[in-house]
């Protein structure tokens, strides 16, 4: 076991690096909205966490914490301006966010070294530190899956309108989705530069916003269960499979693309979806109650819908 | 003057590259992520074939509109397509064709990047040879008169199609209401596929014609140029042709300037920031008009 986690402890960082990036753009899909400015806040967070700790001597802990704040309030001033758009336009309008940091960190001089980025932030993160914080993100996560409030998110998600006249201030939970997305990215922005020593602009690019969705597309999106399989997925296969290393991006846009098409609940919603039908005896339709909580957009539920699209049953 | 003409040439080949993703999302409603993508490899693969044949210059674009047409049309038949039938609302159509589509752009992507080992590519073997004229005191080579020709004149046929022909009345057709639209007698898989293509060919031949005026072409080029056309679309307003023609000239225009201050890092920054200001003041854009919305 000790063995097995020294020769694999480089990966199992870069696990729970990804996992922390995917959380931070999953949390604001599960509220349906659409944004990916996690990743935005994964270069604000590392850029001041590594500023801080490298040009104004502070220690790995403040400097961490700083990246994340102003992270989550850079992200929750966006949240302000643009939580009134919806599904592309928020997308695209987030991801400029993104690419902007990028800019702004080439131009800025000495401060962020320019487009060569910051070197030698070695901060003294371990493991078992990352893990500490990854349990306390997921646990909070873990808890607004579940209960009334849980069902409030999914309200808001699937059915705004409804969720209005249910009295849930839905402008409230939008803007605070991009409050704790930010959150989550800064933290993992600055914890994974201050573990890596380095940031440079070419980081946060589209790319980081690829990585980030097909985590969350493999695994479902409906749970932080599911970024976890995702994260494992993808940052095991490579050195599982060897032949996956040298074909990584091909074989990553065909899962991501087939996951799209047959699996939008992901490795997870497939596994529900087969626990549910084992439950309820011969393939017969679960009952639309228990669907319309924890699929986010799978074929299988059939629901009331109000657009007259024919329902597909329980078939995949 | 001589900025004046370089921006026109820029923004002739924005306009070619933003007219298919711009026809195909206010009409079919599909915002293709591969469509980048395919812009690239469509140059590559006229890139891969004139390395082997020393080709002239229409038949390099034929190659590279053929290539950016047929990946066009095969991703709306087996990826866009499968999503469409099977989601239950539009939002998660949308949400599910926006991933669909970055999945796909990253296979033609990977394929490029893996055969140039990401070094940039050109038409270096093609029989077509730059020139340089001298007009009224302006430099202008002859790419670049073909590239604002070619640019303009089909930005406006491609208006005019819309807007007179009886394909073009059907796809409009769709835009407004699909389900009418199928009852009315308009094909919509055909029509969706054929917009596709067409979306594609615009594609490839902006894709040819940038290697031509430019000389090469970058692997990434096409992620950034998917954004650079969501901002000229937006701009303009989304389901307005003439909308597209201001945002590429416009953006065009804008980068030349900040070029012409010499920040030149600067530059993807007007892009982004252009997308915030126009849905923050005006999220219809120039042209378009407001959606009623609830909440």
């Amino acid at each position: 076991m000790i063995d097995w986690y020294a020769a694999n402890s480089v990966v199992i960082q870069a696990t729970m690096a990804t996992l922390l990036l995917a959380l931070s753009i999953q949390l604001p899909l599960r509220m349906g909205v659409f944004s990916f400015a996690g990743v935005g806040c994964f270069g604000i967070g590392g850029y001041t966490a590594a500023i801080a700790f490298t040009q104004f001597d502070m220690g790995t802990w403040p400097s961490v914490a700083l990246g994340t704040v102003l992270a989550g309030v850079l992200c929750y001033l966006l949240g302000l301006i643009v939580h009134k758009l919806t599904g592309l336009y928020l997308g695209m309008a987030t991801i400029a966010f993104t690419l902007i940091v990028a800019v702004v960190a080439t131009n800025g001089g000495s401060m962020t070294g320019g487009a060569s980025g910051i070197f030698g932030a070695l901060g003294g993160i371990t493991n078992l530190h990352v893990l500490i914080l990854l349990a306390v993100v997921v646990v909070g996560l873990a808890v607004s899956e579940y209960g009334r409030f849980g069902r409030k998110i999914d309200t808001v998600r699937e059915d705004p309108e409804l969720a209005v006249a249910l009295g849930i201030n839905v402008a409230r939970y939008r803007k605070m989705t991009f409050l704790a997305s930010g959150l989550i990215g800064g933290l993992a922005g600055a914890v994974t530069t201050l573990l890596r020593s380095t940031i440079t602009p070419a980081e946060i690019n589209f790319h980081l916003v690829v990585v980030a969705l097909t985590v969350i597309i493999i695994g479902g999106s409906s749970s932080w269960l599911g970024a976890l399989i995702g994260a494992v997925v993808i940052t095991w296969l490579p050195t599982v499979l060897s032949f996956v290393a040298d074909w990584e991006p091909i074989i990553y846009g065909f899962v991501v693309a087939l996951a799209a098409i047959f699996l939008p609940g992901g490795v997870l919603g497939l596994v529900k979806d087969l626990m549910r039908r084992r439950r309820s005896g011969s393939g017969t339709a679960p009952p639309a109650s228990d669907a319309a909580v924890t699929s986010n957009d799978g074929p299988t539920a059939p629901e009331p819908s109000r657009t007259p699209v024919p329902s597909q049953g329980g078939a995949l | 003057m001589q900025e004046l003409l370089n921006t026109l040439t820029l923004g002739s080949i924005y306009l070619l590259f933003a007219l298919g993703m711009a026809l195909a999302w206010s009409t079919i409603g599909i915002l293709n992520f591969a469509h980048g993508a395919i812009f690239v490899f469509s140059a590559f693969s006229a890139h891969f074939i004139s390395a082997y044949v020393a080709l002239p210059m229409p038949a390099i674009i034929l190659i590279s509109v053929v290539v950016g047409a047929t990946l066009s049309a095969l991703t709306q038949w087996l990826a866009f397509e499968p999503i469409l039938k099977r989601s239950k609302n539009h939002r998660s159509a949308e949400l599910r064709i926006l991933i669909g589509g970055i999945g796909v752009a990253a296979i033609p992507i990977a394929l490029v990047d893996w055969a140039t080992a990401s070094a940039p590519f050109g038409f270096a073997n093609s029989t077509y040879s730059t020139q340089v004229f001298e007009i009224a005191g302006l430099r202008v080579t002859n790419t670049s008169m073909i590239v604002i020709i070619v640019g303009l004149g089909i930005a406006v046929g491609l208006t005019l199609w819309l807007r007179r022909s009886r394909q073009g009345l059907g796809l409009r057709a769709i835009g407004v209401d699909s389900e009418t639209a199928s009852l009315m007698g308009v094909n919509r898989t055909a029509m969706a596929i054929g917009t596709m293509a067409i979306a594609g060919a615009l594609a490839g031949l902006a894709g040819s014609l940038q290697v031509f005026q430019l000389q090469a072409m970058g692997v990434d080029t096409g992620d950034q140029l998917l954004i650079k056309a969501f901002a000229m679309i937006v701009l303009g307003g989304l389901g307005s042709m003439a909308g597209v023609i201001l945002g590429a000239f416009v953006l065009a225009g804008a980068e030349s300037l900040i070029f012409a201050m010499n920040m030149g890092t600067w530059v993807d920054a007007v892009s982004f920031g252009l997308i915030f200001l126009v849905l923050l003041l005006r999220p219809q854009g120039i042209f378009g008009r407001q959606e009623v919305r609830r909440t």
